[in-house]
């Protein structure tokens, strides 16, 4: 069995595409529930966010999950499938789930590091967990995911450093004012970047925008745009002394605002710090600005300055975002590995053979009076009784071994039985009995690139290779936890 | 329970020093939650010295500030708990990097000098002195915070008006939190320190101590006072810019520093930790 993921997102699709795939909450419970009434996979959860549709299946061939992904996203969108074809992706195996990890933990993000996609993800799994979507491997897996998600942003200080220059701004004027409730900001000319600024401190709830242009009608533009009121530029002089941040990005050659001007506005504000943003290039802003007492002055160099320093440290980060992904895919990866018909077999022997051997021993003293043969023949009795009784069992978990929803059997066993997976010494070793006994079928096959339309690789084996030959309690070292079961 | 006394003010002592470190390593590495681990660690050790002044205190069978050790662990101990206060209030991060090392300064002279209780010299025998030390510490606490953040507040200024961001984004409590932290340690401590003076001169004045009002000591408490007093003003005003704000905090925190560790032991005629 795979875990599947297949869809698009802002890396691989234009917002045209993303639009016309996103899912509302009928209509992601309504795909998840087809693909599950289909017989495609046992487990779907539906993603649906402004960057990105995603659909997640636990299924056993890879290549169909993908293609019936592929089908059922694009009727629903409208489009022919081999439209959307190019801007799907898909992953199975490792790939698939150190993905859904990269993006809870916003490493896929349009903007990395953002906390969004997090709220978004629980509800999505909660949605497909109420609509009974998801079994035993996604209860578990999703709820992972969110564990990850909290731990990356815990450990690390991804998100926290702004990258671009108009999130620059905001930080340095962050780091001046505290918050920007009851701040004015004045915003002279109308570029791309000082309205993108604009925006941004609106999100953090600036109170005024004033706008100055040369010509009126474009201020007027831009002002209604972000929410602002349009100011004749005539009067720049009179507004900057009510403005705590000025964003300046006009065409004019010379300096717009100088020194003295600056000094004027000062003595209506008394000492309320200004921070001065040049984006213009040549400047508007007097250099000798930065040395009015209360001013602060940035060109576009120290803001690109700054987001050269954030991305230097957000890659490192990222890096150690990374890293946690892989430790948390492998902790993934063993507990997806415990819920295999043939080390569970050998799980459950050893664990009723340990019971044996136990009880036998400890009835030894009682014992003591029979004689060497009948000592022999009490533990061969209680071997035989011990195989009876496990025959069955063993004969039928093999026989559901080839069907979908074995693993809800492996996991009702070793919940009934209470059997855990003991350290991770012990994955290598059922690695090896895998490799030998059921070649090519792995719950999650690392590695495994994006499947392509191409025909079936390797991954995509008949579910017969699942029959396991009878296992041997001697590859894997198991034992009988005391306490408890994991995620019952 | 001598013993034990100290055992707890020296575990006091390994905690601050492992919460600075953590502080320490919180800034480098910018991990959010390191942040809250120091203050958890920080609040360990002042439980731990809340307990070792206490049974200190039930040892001597008296309020514990007498000699250099006493009085030492006390101000460590009340700058501690002001800044626990003041941080719960206001969230502000980066605080405790000024805070601990000047505790782990102050306890490290207060081990060095251990001595055992001794007993009051007769002049400290009376209720008006031991409400001037409390009100005192009060004040000591909250003028030291105000001291530390205003250092922050100078060196976080320098440092963005000459754009070198690198150790202040993301690192350092915004200019406009620390100010108001100055402010508001400043407004809490200015009414205990007049109300430990008024106990002071009151005390003074009972006793007839000669020539109280020109004591250098004296002197310095009423510039410190007055300093602080500006401040407040100004502040509401809005006559100053938070550098000023921060300039008056730091003059004041010299003030203090003179008074407790040369004006008291060097210069004044009468007023005594009973060492």
């Amino acid at each position: 069995m795979h875990v599947v993921v297949a869809g698009i997102s802002h890396k691989t699709a234009s917002l045209e595409l993303r639009e016309r795939l996103a899912l509302d909450e009928d209509a992601a419970l309504r795909l998840s529930q087809e693909l599950l009434d289909e017989g495609v996979a046992c487990e779907v959860v539906a993603l649906s966010t402004c960057n990105r549709t995603e659909l997640y299946l636990y299924a056993r061939d890879s290549l169909a999950a993908r293609q019936a992904a592929l089908q059922r996203l694009a009727r629903h969108a409208g489009v022919e499938q081999g439209e959307l074809e190019p801007s799907l992706y898909s992953y199975s195996g490792d790939g698939a789930i150190s993905h859904l990890f990269r993006v809870t933990s916003s490493l896929d993000s349009m903007v990395v590091g953002e906390a969004q996609i997090v709220a978004q993800l629980k509800a999505a799994y909660q949605m497909a967990c109420d609509g009974g979507c998801t079994a035993v491997v996604f209860n578990r897996l999703f709820r992972h995911a969110l564990e990850v998600g909290k731990r990356v942003r815990t450990e690390t200080a991804i998100g926290e450093r702004p990258v671009s220059v108009s999130s620059a701004a905001v930080e340095l004027a962050l780091q001046v004012f505290g918050k920007l409730r009851d701040h004015t900001v004045l915003i002279v000319g109308a570029g791309e970047t000082s309205e993108l600024t604009a925006t941004h401190l609106k999100a953090h709830g600036i109170e005024k925008i004033l706008v100055a242009n040369r010509t009126l009608d474009t201020s007027m533009e831009l002002a209604h745009r972000v929410g602002g009121e349009a100011v004749r530029f005539e009067d720049l002089e009179g507004h900057l002394s009510r403005a705590d941040i000025v964003i300046s990005s006009t065409s004019a050659p010379h300096y717009v605002i100088t020194r003295e001007t600056v000094e004027r506005a000062f003595k209506h504000r008394k000492h309320r710090p200004m921070f001065l943003i040049d984006i213009a290039v040549p400047r508007d802003l007097d250099p000798e600005i930065n040395r009015v007492r209360d001013a602060y002055l940035y060109d576009i160099d120290d803001l690109q300055h700054v987001v050269e320093h954030n991305r230097h440290e957000r890659e490192k980060d990222a890096a150690h975002a990374e890293r946690i992904v892989e430790q948390e895919l492998a902790s993934m990866n063993e507990w997806l590995r415990s819920l295999e018909v043939v080390p569970t077999i050998a799980m459950l022997r050893e664990a009723v053979e340990d019971i044996r051997r136990s009880e036998l021993s400890r009835l030894g003293n009682r014992l003591g009076d029979l004689t060497e043969d009948q000592r022999a023949r009490v533990d061969m009795l209680t071997t035989s009784i011990v195989n009876k009784i496990l025959h069955v069992p063993t004969v039928k978990m093999k026989e559901v071994a080839g069907r979908d929803q074995c693993y809800l059997y492996v996991d009702a066993v070793r919940t009934l039985f209470d059997l855990e997976t003991g350290e991770e010494g012990e994955a290598p070793a059922a690695e090896a009995d895998r490799g030998e006994e059921a070649p090519g079928e792995a719950p999650a096959t690392p590695g495994e690139a994006p499947a392509q339309p191409a025909p079936p690789s390797t991954t995509a084996q008949p579910p017969q290779t699942e029959e396991p030959p009878a296992p041997s309690a001697g590859g894997t070292v198991h034992h009988l936890r005391g306490t408890g079961t994991e995620d019952a | 329970m001598a013993q034990t006394s100290v055992i707890l003010i020296w575990l006091a002592y390994l905690l601050y020093a492992a919460a600075f470190a953590v502080f320490l390593i919180g800034f480098f590495t910018q991990r959010p939650w390191m942040n809250r681990l120091g203050l958890i660690v920080a609040a360990a050790g002042l439980v731990a010295q809340t307990l070792g002044l206490i049974l200190r205190g039930v040892d001597a069978g008296r309020f514990p500030f007498v000699g250099l050790y006493e009085s030492l662990v006390l101000v460590a101990w009340a700058i501690v708990l002001v800044w626990h206060v003041l941080e719960s209030f206001t969230k502000i991060k980066a605080v405790g990097l000024y805070v601990m090392p000047v505790v782990l300064v102050l306890l490290t002279i207060a081990l060095i000098s251990y001595d055992p209780p001794q007993d009051m010299v007769p002049a400290l025998r009376s209720d008006i002195v031991v409400v001037h030390v409390i009100v005192m510490l009060v004040a000591i606490g909250c003028l030291y915070v105000a001291g530390g953040a205003a250092i922050i507040y100078l060196i976080e200024e320098r440092l963005l008006h000459r754009r070198k961001t690198g150790g202040v984004l993301g690192r350092l409590p915004s200019l406009a939190a620390l100010e108001r932290l100055i402010y508001h340690a400043t407004l809490l401590g200015l009414p205990f320190l007049t109300m430990g003076m008024a106990a002071g001169v009151i005390r003074a004045e009972t006793f007839k101590v000669p020539d109280w009002a020109t004591d250098p000591m004296v002197l310095l408490s009423g510039a410190a006072w007055v300093v602080y007093l500006v401040l407040i003003a100004g502040r509401v005003r809005g006559d100053w810019s938070g550098r000023a704000v921060s300039w008056l905090a730091v003059a004041g925190l010299v003030l203090l520093l003179v008074i407790r560790f040369a004006a008291v032991p060097y210069l004044s005629g009468f007023h005594t930790y009973g060492g």
